[in-house]
């Protein structure tokens, strides 16, 4: 075991973990932020996405040793209120279905919307690949994004 | 999936009042014979003095949107004002709510008549109290936007200063349901409730619950089905910090009634303070296993057995017009294909879980579930209670699931936690699935084998038709009787009642693999070959595979339909939705170079619904699907958006069924391990889709499964176009 202050969505957060305990079993299962799901535990289906610096990475696969001292920002933590312009543009095309995916799908756009203010189909299926829904929501996550991007996504 | 309800219908209406003070409505209800007996109270509606309206909606949300549409007719009835109306689902599974499954396409369609009379027998309690303070009669005053208003007069009381008295009055049985003309409601595009919470991440799921002093597990199930535990060395895994127990979870415990044993395997379970630490104990396990004699089968001995059955004459003939061997003698051209399904599983994105505490004989889960019945009883019976006492001493808590496609009907994950919840008594524990236990250690919808004939007249038309399917049985694996066989076929499915010599049959297949559901799991699966011979037909006969269809159905007329989502099938709705679909699909018109289209159709629990896929075959054999346009009919649209939603979802897991998903079996184990093996569509393959949905005064069916199987026989008709072959097989593999 080892103590690690982390800080999460502002916060810091301190854990008495293994070093290589994923950040995902330590935000639910330490700290409580079910908000990041667990979908396969292997990196393949995007559930899990949180930022680390701003940038979405899959936290089953990332050992909580490697992020330390990053800044990590949870779907609990994207806005205080639901308001970032992905959350809304989510809401406005009723996106989700069981909505399970959702968070992990939030958090890959709001990156990729950081990064790419505006941008195309292409470089939507790039970034949204790695991000499963079972539900089959794709066609409303992609007009989601743009619609996001319209009401301009800014890097957070 | 074929989920009937044996419920009866009668309803009586009651009333309460909440602890606020507020109005609520209820029905008594027989309860299922499988809680044990007895009647109880529920409630449906709450309106506070203060005004706010609560509304219970029964049945669990999986992901096709009935806490939205349930809730929408009653606040139809009710006739308050949408956006002050909070949605409930109530916690716990309680005999008061009616009925609490979700399955079978069944949720709008089974609740549309007591959950709208809900609604109105409140209505009428509030108008007679307003009606009684104003002295005046009931008949002068209407409801509307969450008020009662003296027509005459203009006078006006809203709901919260009339509930108190109106709790006093007595709800009328039968209570005037509105005219559809004055729907406010039901009919309009309303988003799904709960958006709010879904997309900041505060909506619990199974997964999420949090409860003092909970432990977490994982099992180590055997590999192969029907496999023993020959020993087991704990002590690496009890060395891992934070592990506290590893137990051997013994097979066949959870006989229900039958004396029948279902669906768990032998396993090692590891509990643990948290999920790394009991997944950490669980690699540090050292397991032998005794592999048993479900190692003798494969996916490919599997397929020998089912080519063999359907060699010969048929198990059952479920059907048998005319003279279909002298027909296809003398006919003037015959076909013969056979269509093949794989095993499919339904992995729904939050994998399978359930937490429970045994604690003083009461044995309490959060179940994550399509089907709370069932997992009460999977659970009491694991945990060894008397039937008679689980109202009480099996509670079942209501959590979100995180989708469902059929897997959570089965509650042997249900059964399992409340088992491993007694042997740590009085401590919560959250047994979780990994992505591999759920594709190794399912429940499956069944493979099937199709092979077909059919004799054409001189002029290509269909006079002669047989369909034999070989697949092992779902009814046979979960009920241990012969199956009845609409539970693998159904065989008053077009083209049977339009070709007068036509013969159904179904031979039964022995397999060790364990046989569960899947979204439209009988139609994906059997619509996919009828649909695509069909084509085939169309091709070999040189017409157009609309025109045949039309052909076939002929005038527009109801013919009976035994299998469910009958009992008529009206063909002129299935017509109407073919030729939509080909409308705006554009079928018959010019395709871009390299592209081709395909279309199918089909009666689907109830609904009516046609797909045209566009798709390309590109180098290498990869399919793409450019765009689908499918159009239903399915009643009164009680939810324009969400059955739209239903049916983008419904094409793209088409997709999966007709592209990508097969579980095989090597030496009586899954193969597939993880989602690299079993892909499911991703969002650079998703096609454009259109939906079309039919206005209609039609009673509501249902929409959850619907789009799912004329998509793969619409893909797969255009397949075979685009590649110039003939695709029998699924998952489409070209190269």
């Amino acid at each position: 075991m080892a103590r690690f202050t982390l800080t999460v969505n502002g916060r810091a957060r301190p854990v008495n973990v293994a070093p290589e305990t994923p950040l995902l079993w330590v935000l639910r299962d330490e700290l409580d932020l079910t908000g990041t799901k667990y979908g396969c535990g292997e990196g393949q289906c995007g559930a899990c996405t949180v930022h680390v610096d701003g940038a979405a990475i899959r936290s089953c696969v990332t050992p909580v040793s490697s992020v330390a001292r990053q800044k990590i920002t949870t779907i609990e933590g994207l806005s205080r209120d639901g308001s970032h312009p992905v959350q809304r543009a989510w809401i406005a095309e009723d996106v989700p279905q069981c909505g399970y995916c959702q968070p992990g799908q939030i958090m890959t756009a709001a990156s990729l919307l950081a990064f790419r203010p505006k941008p195309t189909d292409a470089e939507i299926d790039d970034a949204m690949s790695g991000n499963i829904c079972r539900c089959g929501t794709y066609p409303r996550i992609r007009k989601a994004i743009h619609r996001a991007a319209g009401l301009g996504a800014k890097k957070k | 999936m074929s989920v009937r309800s044996a419920i009866d219908r009668r309803t009586f209406l009651k009333i309460g009042v909440t602890a606020a003070g507020g109005l609520l409505v209820s029905f008594s209800w027989p309860a299922r014979a499988e809680n044990g007996g007895g009647t109880a109270l529920g409630a449906f509606v709450e309106i506070e003095p203060d005004g706010s309206v609560t509304i219970f909606s029964p049945r669990p949300e999986i992901g096709g949107g009935v806490k939205t549409s349930l809730a929408m007719m009653i606040a139809e009835e009710l006739a308050v004002d949408w956006k002050t109306v909070k949605v409930r689902q109530p916690d716990r599974l309680d005999p008061k709510y009616l009925d609490q499954f979700t399955g079978g396409s069944g949720g709008v369609r089974d609740s549309w008549g007591d959950l709208r009379k809900a609604g109105a027998a409140a209505r009428a309690v509030l108008v007679a109290a307003a009606a009684e303070r104003w002295g005046v009669a009931a008949s002068e005053c209407r409801a509307e936007q969450g008020a009662v208003i003296h027509v005459a007069s203009g006078r006006r009381l809203v709901y919260g200063e009339l509930v108190k008295r109106a709790s006093q009055l007595d709800l009328p049985k039968d209570p005037a349901l509105k005219d559809p003309k004055d729907f406010r409601h039901v009919g309009k595009p309303t988003p799904t409730v709960d958006l709010a919470q879904i997309v900041t991440g505060r909506i619990a799921y199974g997964l999420d619950v949090r409860l003092p002093g909970m432990l977490h597990a994982v099992i180590e199930r055997s590999p192969t089905f029907g496999g023993k535990v020959v020993h087991f060395d704990a002590s690496r895994a009890l060395a891992v910090p934070g592990v506290k127990k590893v137990v051997e979870l013994p097979a066949d415990r959870f006989a229900l009634k039958s004396g029948r044993p279902i669906m768990v395997a032998n396993g090692v379970a590891v509990v643990a303070t948290s999920t790394w630490a009991a997944m950490k104990g669980r690699r540090a396990l050292d397991v032998r296993w005794e592999p048993g004699p479900a190692a003798a089968e494969s996916t490919r001995t599997l397929r020998g057995e089912l080519e063999r059955l359907t060699s010969g004459p048929p198990g059952q003939v479920l059907r048998n017009d005319g003279d279909v061997d002298a027909a296809l003698a003398a006919a003037a051209k015959t076909l013969e294909a056979v269509y093949e399904a794989p095993f499919v599983e339904a992995s729904p994105m939050e994998p399978v879980n359930c937490t429970a505490l045994y604690r003083d004989g009461v044995c309490e889960l959060w179940a994550p579930t399509q089907n709370p019945y069932n997992a009460r009883s999977f659970a009491g019976t694991a945990v060894g209670l008397p039937q008679e006492s689980w109202e009480k001493s099996v509670v079942v808590n209501m959590l979100r699931p995180g989708g469902g496609f059929g897997r959570r009907l089965d509650n042997d994950y249900v059964g399992e936690a409340a088992w491993l919840a007694k042997e740590v008594p009085g401590a919560p524990i959250q047994v979780v699935w990994t992505r591999g236990d759920e594709l190794r250690h399912s429940l499956y919808r069944s493979t099937g084998y199709h092979r077909l004939r059919a004799g054409l007249d001189a002029s290509g038309m269909p006079i002669a038709w047989s369909h034999h399917l070989a697949s092992p049985s779902r009814y046979r694996y979960q009920h241990g009787e012969s199956p009845p066989y609409d539970s693998e076929i159904t065989p008053d499915d077009f083209p049977a009642q339009f070709i007068p010599n036509l013969r159904v049959g179904w031979s039964e297949a022995q397999s060790a693999v364990p046989r569960g559901y899947y979204r439209a799991m009988v139609p994906g699966a059997n619509l996919f070959a009828l649909e695509c011979f069909l084509d085939e037909i169309a091709h070999a006969a040189g017409k157009d595979p609309l025109a045949l269809r039309l052909a076939l159905l002929g005038p527009d007329r109801a013919v009976k339909y035994g299998g469910y989502g009958g009992p008529v099938f009206d063909t002129g709705r299935l017509r109407r939705v073919l030729e939509i679909a080909a409308a705006k699909g554009d079928w018959g018109k010019p395709v871009r170079k390299g592209r081709a289209r395909g279309i199918a159709g089909g009666f689907v629990f109830g609904s009516y619904v046609a797909a045209v896929a566009e798709v390309s075959v590109v180098r290498g054999g990869e399919v793409r699907v450019h765009r689908i346009v499918e159009a239903a009919d399915c009643g009164t649209p009680v939810n324009p958006q969400g059955i739209a939603k239903q049916i983008e979802g419904g094409a793209i897991d088409g997709m999966n069924l007709a592209l990508k998903l097969e579980i095989t079996i090597d030496k009586g184990a899954v193969v597939q391990k993880s989602f690299a093996e079993y892909p499911l569509t991703r969002m650079r393959e998703a096609p454009q889709i259109e939906t079309h949905v039919v206005e209609s005064a039609e009673a509501p069916s249902g929409i959850g499964e619907m789009a799912v199987p004329p998509a793969i026989g619409a893909i797969v008709n255009a397949v075979s176009a685009a590649a110039g072959k003939r695709v029998r097989k699924l998952p489409i593999r070209l190269a």
